[in-house]
């Protein structure tokens, strides 16, 4: 075996470069490498990771908290009683209240207006909007456009998106 | 001229000393491919007359040996082709450990100055037009199959298929004389609906199988912006088949959206791969290369059907030559076309256990490839392919071949990225964030200062939103292919 001088990786004997790394383990010093600043590149990296991380802002008045399964972020929705989920793309004439894009709703087959919570006097549902992939609470498909009633710690999907839904209990 | 004299191995496709097993499965292989009830294209029938008199001759072993005293000693070498084998280790070593060994495998022209005409081409565009494509990316589609069209020449065969949710034949396979008229069909194509790139698939490849031929380059261009949903398994068995019936797919994917792993997928199964268009302009100027290498043509897919000795695992094997690309590691493996101006490359890695590495000699695979050489009426013999390596008590001190050391200094940083993606996908955004830095510090070594900047943003995108944004996932995989093929270019 070959320990990488740069890193410890271990690798197996015969490797050229390490595995980890990247480290070029033997052989010849055909490959030049070359001097050159890194500033400009930090300073753009910087920048980028400079700007603000989507913190959700905490209110008081939140009755309904949806939590990403996948990533585990929370996002707590208040404010408005309806609201509409989706994903924003370029050409679109009605956006969703809430954008899931951040949250890999394309690849998870989340459409462009998926489906609309809304919360009444008794009872808070959801419907969905005539989806490509469905709605799913607890994993059973929705019909779409019928309302259907959440409970708290409820599961639902939308196409693969998993959100739990997570209700203020008064 | 005299009549080319058939060669029955040749026709079969199997070696000189091929079991009986290996002739008989060959034979029934070829007959369902070729018999009279299924084959459409002219010529097949008097080829499948053949294949069964090479079959007979062959399956007896007294006039096989009849036939084989009639056959020069020797193989004849190959008409068009060479090829060259290289390692990266002199030897391997007597080990109670398991060693790495790296293996280039080069197909090139024979002779670079004899121009063999180029074949004719059997071409089915197949375009995506989902409402995504709406607006510009639509309009430079359909400038850019304008534009290949009016480059056709008069022997190819060329159609248009458009595909959403549902796919319509634009223009049906055939000799194209009014091109006026079918431009303004493609302009006719509107966008709407979803992507289900199966109902596209389908439609193209019964084009193309109107018109299959030997002696016609059968080729499918896909071009797609987005995911397709639920139908992935049904298009890789579609690919699949195509690649038995020597149909290439190659895949353009435009933006940020689509799934590039998928369409690499699919395309590795015919020996293709996919390119990435973050820009639509550079639409036009990628189908024209894709058709350009079409034309270009010398040998379609090389087929290299092999098998492991006892204690060798592959590990990992890519093209970086003449358009960089994964290739799966299961028998027969796609390797890819050899084109008149460019060889085929393909690097292999094995790791090699101890029980293998323990005589003097270990062999590490034993295969023959197979090609069909589009310039040529009667099927090239497949060529033996034979990877082996000396085992002694130490390390040769002999360096790595130059080609060798610059195609992996090149692969290991596309594997890095590779990692990385697959690290982030499983949620191990740690270790995802520390090789995509790695990964930045050597692009940055290498003087690619644009491509290190991608891998840093990425890593710091990684870092605070726990995932890869599309566009940088997809810039940096493509990026460090590129450079592969630099790479492959510069070893000439």
């Amino acid at each position: 075996m070959i320990v990488c001088t740069n890193c410890k990786h271990i690798n197996m004997d015969g490797a050229m470069f390490c595995s980890e790394c990247g480290a070029q383990l033997t052989g010849s010093d055909i490959l030049t490498t070359q001097n050159m600043s890194i500033d400009s590149i930090e300073e753009s990296a910087k920048q980028a990771s400079s700007s603000p991380k989507p913190t959700p802002a905490v209110a008081l008045n939140t009755w309904i908290t949806l939590h990403l399964m996948d990533t585990g972020q929370m996002l707590p929705v208040s404010d408005r009683s309806e609201f509409t989920l989706g994903r924003i793309s370029e050409g679109q004439p009605i956006m969703p209240d809430i954008d899931l894009s951040p949250y890999q709703a394309y690849a998870n087959g989340v459409s462009r207006l998926h489906a609309v919570v809304k919360q009444t006097a008794s009872r808070i549902w959801i419907m969905d909007l005539g989806s490509a992939n469905g709605t799913y609470i607890n994993g059973k498909r929705l019909n779409p456009n019928i309302e259907h009633t959440l409970n708290n710690g409820d599961i639902i999907a939308l196409g693969k998106l998993k959100i739990q839904v997570l209700l203020k209990t008064s | 001229m005299a009549p080319e004299r058939m060669d029955y191995y040749a026709l079969l496709g199997v070696l000189r000393d091929a079991s009986q097993e290996d002739i008989k499965h060959a034979y029934y292989e070829a007959a369902q491919r070729l018999h009279p009830d299924k084959n459409q294209t002219a010529g097949e029938t008097e080829l499948f007359l053949e294949v069964q008199r090479a079959y007979e001759v062959l399956y007896n072993p007294k006039r096989r040996a009849q036939y084989d005293a009639t056959l020069p000693k020797e193989e004849t070498p190959l008409l068009f082709i060479k090829d060259k084998v290289e390692y990266s280790r002199p030897n391997l070593v007597h080990l109670d450990e398991p060693q790495l060994i790296y293996v280039l495998l080069e197909m090139s022209p024979r002779n670079v100055d004899e121009k063999i005409p180029a074949p004719p081409l059997n071409l089915c565009l197949v375009l995506d037009r989902s409402t995504s494509m709406q607006g510009e990316k639509m309009d430079i589609v359909k400038a850019a199959a304008s534009q290949l069209m009016r480059t056709m020449r008069s022997q190819d065969i060329f159609s248009v298929v458009s595909f959403s949710d549902r796919a319509e034949v634009i223009i049906p396979a055939a000799f194209q004389a009014d091109r006026t008229k079918l431009q303004g069909r493609i302009q006719m194509i509107q966008t709407g609906g979803a992507t289900e790139i199966y109902q596209g698939l389908e439609a193209g490849m019964q084009e193309i199988r109107r018109n299959l031929h030997s002696q016609r380059v059968s080729h499918l261009i896909l071009l797609t912006d987005g995911q397709t949903y639920g139908d992935e398994q049904a298009c890789l068995q579609l690919a699949e088949e195509a690649g038995r019936q020597k149909i290439g797919i190659s895949g353009l994917g435009i933006g940020n959206d689509w799934n590039d792993i998928f369409l690499d997928a699919l395309t590795s199964r015919t020996g293709n791969n996919s390119a990435y268009i973050s820009n639509p302009q550079d639409i036009k100027k990628l189908l024209m290369d894709k058709f350009n290498s079409i034309t270009n043509t010398l040998a379609e897919d090389m087929l290299l059907e092999f098998k492991l000795n006892e204690g060798i695992d592959l590990n990992y094997a890519f093209r970086l030559q003449p358009e960089g690309g994964p290739v799966a590691l299961e028998s027969p493996m796609h390797l890819g076309p050899i084109l008149q101006d460019t060889p085929l490359t393909v690097i292999f890695e094995f790791v090699v256990q101890p029980s293998a590495a323990k005589s003097n000699q270990a062999n590490l695979l034993d295969g023959s490839l197979k090609m069909a050489i589009a310039a040529r009426p009667t099927p090239a013999p497949p060529l033996r392919i034979r990877f082996e390596q000396s085992v002694s008590d130490t390390p040769g001190d002999v360096p790595p071949p130059l080609s060798i050391v610059r195609a992996l200094s090149r692969l290991t940083l596309y594997r890095m990225q590779e990692k990385a993606r697959e690290e982030a996908q499983a949620g191990h955004y740690e270790s995802a964030t520390r090789h995509l830095k790695n990964l930045a510090q050597h692009l940055l070594a290498q003087g690619e200062k644009d491509l290190a900047k991608t891998a840093l943003l990425e890593a710091n995108h990684l870092e605070r939103m726990q995932s890869l944004s599309e566009n940088g996932g997809k810039e940096i995989k493509y990026g460090t292919r590129a450079l592969l093929l630099s790479a492959a270019e510069v070893s000439k």
